[in-house]
């Protein structure tokens, strides 16, 4: 995992872009020998058209050659924007290949750090943002690299003054820019919170528009929104004004530089009669292709700038999580990281209930955050486990530490006496189902939803019975296509009750050896309950059920309750002994009864 | 209206900066034409060597002309900004004004977060349409034809190919590239908002994949989902830049006419030979001022897409029925009669209500109970007049709630929604929204009695809240529905993220003031029930069981199992 110091994505993507590179490299120089070309075409045939009186015939060949020459200019300029834009291309879905895998491949803990939002913005808006720097940026570099160099050589052996007119104004140009740049800079971080403030308002009001009309204060917030609107503008404006400025000045000088490379072609003509008309106008062409080039360097400056910031974004990212993927891996892989060869457990090794053992283990998402620690405690097969705690003690990060969702830092997870780390992960989840308060529902129908608990090889009749016994008979039975009813994205709305019944059908259809169960804290509605209550009891027959338990009912049936506080596995037991020899697991059951029965 | 037509009023009312931008623009152009066609017209003078001061007076005057164009390309740019923010206010307040009265209507449950950034996103492109698509063509022709103007002083011919240059960079050029444009970019939006969902859908619903063992099949959608992508939006931009280079070929194109044609007539005897080389100059500057049209069908698209949107939205629901001039008396407590009323959501499949009837006596405090998602919290919004019933009938103190004007119901109704709103400013601004006068010892007790002594009123809140708990945020809601007048209470969940204690000493103080009003309470834990007059049990849009606590434990009915239910809860249900 080599990675340089400076934006290696970047680099990286250069070099394997190195034959575009090259490519842009011959198409700017011919680019430039076209354009002074054109310049040499246009003075000759004005020098002898006008100062030789030449025939309209004579020059034809030259118009001819004109006409060919301004052909080519543009083949070549749409020629580099092409390679531009197929640059960008290719390493825009690099790049976005690179975030995609990372973001699939994540181990849990990134994943639950959350930031959904600015995760998809990263994989959409900074991938796409990166475009300008190789569609704009790189080019017009590259042309700078070429262009103004090969025109001031021309420019020198026309005519020595004006190349040195040129050579001494031009890097006021790129020091304007970069002035430009700085300066506004400075000063938009210096009001970022103001323009921040007033360019929200109007979000903001958005978003409260309902409690505004209810306070009767929907038509005041308008004049709030006029005064923040002008606000804005007026700090925006005091920022465009120095760029303004700056701008102004540089193209002062431009001007002034042009001025001056007239009179001096002038007074050369004119008093010293040390040239010709040909080469004055050959060079006064020339003046202005030179600078604009300069010019439009500083525009692809700005926008490669802004490009390179958004790539920044998502090198973080990658780099972020660059660790924990490589641990992963250390650990998926057939050990070929430490050296060990290890055997890859297969399915066969897990055709019965599994006993678990958990061996000290540690975790902790965050070096600021609480350590998660179990000691050492084993799990029989087929039991019913229950785990207790305070909301924040760590009990569905003990969950994820069981499933293999997330990696302990140490300590072992051991399944049927062999590290879970050692078993085929696929083959693994294939005999795990886990029931969140929040099941995931793709867009699809709701056989596909259901079909997603299963591997291959699954009959209609099967998800069928699955959703039956899962209880959603009632609810195609509604359903103008029944099973085939699009649900999710675009589709048809489930409500709670209904989704936790879809993972239910899941879990029916796969028969797992293994069902970790997180129970609905609240909002179920009666008869999602009752089907709850009674599929969540035929499913553990047959397998090993560990449960976030919220319901008193639950911790009571259970084989053996693991009671977490602030990250620590503090006792395991049944219910009666807990309540005994666990002053806080009596208090928590105890106050809320309580607070249920209440006064 | 039309979102366009905003935006035109917009342009119209910012005419004096619009105009001296374009004034600022036209200069700075004319000073750059005029700038090379001197200095090219002062080099071919040299050739009948002149006297030496005509020289230096055109070479004063190029400088002169080059910082007059510095000069008001420097107003040009100031005043078009300073008009394009102006239009941004204007456009905001207006699109604001019509939001008023089409909201919460348009806010679909599930996309409304969506929709309003989608609001905002397509008000701000709107303001790139003055700078970017309508000011180009006006200073490309204005330019040009001041061009056409002096040339055709030299030459008929040459002004009629000025002329032509002008009309097929200013329009033609725009015109084909437009053409193609919009169903290019559609098919982009379109497989970057598809790429957007899959990517979030993966992110959601990670684990379950994950243990579904579906991740490595999803990224490969992915994977191929942001190729196309890319494919798509190559497409794009090389249709752009195919356009650019077009645009780029007609001025070379142009250029060499004036040569061949200024040849040609120089020959004939139909032009001075002098004025080749101005007019060659001239010609080369004259397309640098329309340098923008090469840009202008991206944003003019853009734009046009945001507008259509941006109708869309605002006229989607412009069914709503005009209000009525009836006025809810407010000086005895208000009752509630709902019969057979039905709502549905736009695009839901099924009903949020179900034939709802139901008579709350003046005075008279009522629980509303049931699942999360059963239709509880649109109760309220169908009394607040927000949404109106797909059937039945809603009276409120025997009026019907078609008849009664929305903001008298607001004004006798004190609220507190699901999701209370709180804007940046103090704590202070924030419980006086309703713009009544309290003293600030008035403001300081109520803070008290909803269990917030320690916030001061000068505190700062900031945007939506975000500095607040929730468990804050709810009791500054109650505070401020406490601040009102109304005889009619509607509270949503008000102390859902409250502890048990916490919640029982706020309501206290409540029902204390509500003795003598209607009250209703929709919460979905069961607790503190035993006061309430009534409890009605919704479930899936329909009443399915009411009466008092008692009664309804008695009938160990629905609420019942509830409530047996809940008593099974443990953990973090209710940190006590």
């Amino acid at each position: 995992m080599k990675r340089n110091r400076k934006s290696g994505l970047i680099s990286g993507q250069m070099s394997s872009q190195r034959k575009n590179m090259t490519l842009l490299a011959v198409i700017s120089l011919a680019l430039g020998a076209a354009i002074v070309s054109q310049a040499g075409l246009l003075a000759e045939a004005v020098q002898r058209v006008f100062v030789e009186r030449a025939s309209f015939s004579s020059v034809i060949v030259l118009l001819g050659l004109l006409l060919v020459v301004m052909v080519v200019r543009t083949l070549l300029s749409y020629g580099n924007g092409k390679i531009g834009l197929r640059m960008a291309a290719a390493a825009k879905t690099n790049m976005r290949a690179a975030v995609l895998q990372n973001l699939t491949h994540a181990t849990m803990p990134s994943t639950l750090r959350g930031q959904t939002g600015g995760k998809v913005s990263i994989a959409l808006d900074a991938v796409d943002e990166a475009d300008s720097y190789f569609s704009q940026y790189m080019p017009r570099m590259m042309e700078a690299a070429m262009i103004p160099i090969l025109i001031l050589v021309v420019t020198f052996i026309l005519h020595a003054n004006t190349g040195f007119i040129m050579l001494f104004t031009a890097p006021f140009i790129p020091l304007f820019m970069i002035l430009v740049g700085l300066k506004t800079k400075n000063k938009s971080e210096e009001k970022y919170a103001q323009l921040a403030e007033f360019s929200g308002t109007f979000l903001d009001s958005l978003q409260g528009l309902v409690t505004l009309k209810i306070f009767g204060r929907a038509h005041r917030q308008q004049q709030e929104i006029e005064r923040s609107s002008l606000g804005y503008r007026d700090a925006t404006m005091g920022i465009l004004k120095i760029a303004f400025t700056n701008t102004f000045m540089l193209e002062s000088i431009v001007m002034l530089s042009i001025g001056i490379v007239a009179l001096e072609l002038a007074i050369q003509l004119l008093v010293f009669k040390s040239m010709t008309f040909h080469t004055a106008f050959f060079v006064l062409l020339l003046v202005p292709e030179f600078y604009s080039l300069l010019k439009n360097t500083g525009t692809a400056f700005h926008s490669g700038r802004t490009s390179m910031g958004a790539v920044r974004k998502v090198e973080g990212m990658l780099q972020e999580t660059t660790g924990e993927s490589r641990d992963t891996n250390g650990n998926e892989g057939a050990g070929t990281s430490d050296g060990i060869k290890s055997e890859i457990f297969h399915p066969d090794d897990l055709s019965r209930l599994p006993s678990i053992e958990l061996d000290n283990l540690r975790f902790r998402y965050a070096p600021d955050s609480f350590e998660l620690e179990t000691g050492r405690i084993s799990l029989g097969p087929g039991e019913h486990i229950a785990i207790v705690g305070k909301s924040g003690s760590g009990k569905t990060t003990l969950l994820h530490l069981i499933a293999g969702l997330l990696k302990p830092a140490s300590g072992t997870v051991l399944v049927n006496g062999i590290p879970l780390s050692q078993y085929d992960e696929t083959a693994w989840f294939q005999q795990v189902s886990y029931i969140t308060q929040h099941p995931y529902i793709f867009a699809g129908t709701l056989a596909d939803n259901i079909a997603i608990g299963a591997g291959g090889n699954i009959t209609r009749a099967e998800i069928e019975r699955a959703a039956e016994e899962a209880g959603l008979a009632a609810l195609t039975a509604q359903l103008e296509h029944g099973l085939d009813t699009i649900v999710g994205e675009g589709g048809r709305g489930l409500s709670g009750g209904e989704k936790q019944r879809l993972a239910l059908a899941r879990a029916f259809l796969k028969r797992p050896l293994l069902i970790l169960f997180d129970e609905p804290t609240v909002g179920l509605d009666l008869h999602t309950e009752r089907v709850l209550q009674r599929s969540i009891a035929k499913l553990a027959k047959t397998a090993t059920m560990i449960t976030v338990a919220h319901r008193l009912y639950t911790i009571q049936q259970a084989d053996k309750i693991l009671f977490m506080d602030n990250g620590v596995l503090v006792d395991s037991g049944r219910h009666n002994e807990l309540l005994e020899r666990l002053p806080q697991y009596a208090e928590m059951v105890d106050v809320q009864r309580k607070g249920g029965l209440s006064s | 209206m039309n979102g366009l037509a905003v935006l035109s009023k917009a342009m119209f009312q910012e005419r004096k900066d619009i105009i001296l931008s374009i004034l600022g623009g036209f200069i700075a152009g004319i000073a750059g034409v005029a700038l090379f066609s001197a200095s090219g017209y002062m080099i071919s003078q040299t050739v009948f060597a002149p006297p030496l001061y005509t020289l230096i007076l055109l070479t004063s005057m190029v400088k002169l002309l080059g910082l007059l164009r510095a000069a008001s390309r420097y107003g040009e740019r100031l005043y078009s900004h300073q008009a394009t923010f102006s239009m941004l206010s204007r456009l905001r307040t207006s699109f604001f004004a019509k939001l008023i009265p089409l909201t919460p209507g348009i806010l679909n449950k599930n996309r409304s977060g969506d929709l309003l950034a989608r609001i905002v996103g397509d008000v701000e492109s709107l303001q790139n349409y003055f700078l970017r698509v309508a000011y180009p063509p006006i200073m490309v022709v204005m330019v040009f034809l001041a061009t056409v103007l002096f040339t055709s002083a030299i030459s008929f011919w040459i002004a009629v190919l000025f002329i032509l240059g002008m009309l097929v960079t200013a329009f033609v050029v725009p015109g084909i590239v437009l053409l193609g444009q919009r169903k290019i970019n559609g098919r982009v939006r379109e497989q970057r908002a598809l790429l957007s969902t899959e990517v979030t859908e993966v992110l959601y619903g990670f684990r379950d994949l994950k243990v579904y063992g579906q991740l490595a099949q999803r990224e490969g959608q992915l994977q191929q989902a942001s190729a196309v992508l890319a494919a798509e939006q190559q497409r794009a931009a090389g249709h752009l830049l195919r356009g650019q280079s077009m645009h780029a070929l007609v001025t070379f194109l142009i250029s060499w006419g004036v040569l061949a044609l200024g040849a040609y007539l120089i020959m004939d005897g139909a032009l001075a030979g002098v004025f080749l080389a101005m007019l060659i100059m001239a010609s080369l500057t004259v397309f640098e001022e329309a340098a923008a049209m090469a840009t202008l069908p991206a944003y003019k698209e853009d734009s046009e897409h945001a507008a259509k949107r941006l109708t869309e939205t605002v006229q989607s629901t412009e069914v709503l029925s005009p209000q009525r001039g009836g006025v809810l008396p407010v000086d005895h407590a208000i009752s509630i009669e709902l019969s057979g009323v039905t709502f549905q959501y736009e695009g839901e499949w099924r009903p949020a209500l179900r034939d709802i009837s139901l008579h709350i006596s003046p005075g008279s405090k009522t629980a509303i109970v049931g699942a999360s998602g059963s239709g509880k919290s649109t109760i309220i919004e169908l009394l607040l007049k927000l949404r109106a019933p797909t059937a039945g009938d809603i009276r409120l103190s025997g009026l019907s709630v078609n008849e009664l004007d929305e903001t008298s119901i607001w004004q006798a109704a004190n609220v507190v929604l699901q999701q209370s709103h709180f804007f940046r400013g103090t704590i202070r601004d924030n419980l006086l929204l309703d713009g009544e006068e309290h003293s600030d010892d008035q403001l300081s007790e109520v803070l008290t009695k909803v269990q917030l002594p320690d916030k001061s009123l000068t505190d700062m809140v900031y945007e939506k809240g975000e500095n607040l708990s929730d468990g804050e945020k709810q009791r500054l809601a109650l505070a401020r529905a406490m601040l009102r007048k109304g005889r009619l209470w509607l509270l949503d969940e008000p102390t859902s993220s409250l502890d048990y204690v916490t919640e029982q000493h706020v309501l206290k103080q409540l029902y204390a003031q509500a003795a003598k009003d209607t009250l209703i309470l929709i919460c979905h834990r069961l607790a503190g029930l035993e006061e309430m007059d009534r409890i009605v049990v919704i479930d899936q849009g329909k009443v399915v069981e009411t009466g008092s606590y008692w009664e309804l434990m008695e009938q160990k009915g629905y609420f019942y199992e509830m409530k047996n239910i809940e008593r099974q809860m443990i953990g973090e249900v209710a940190h006590i």
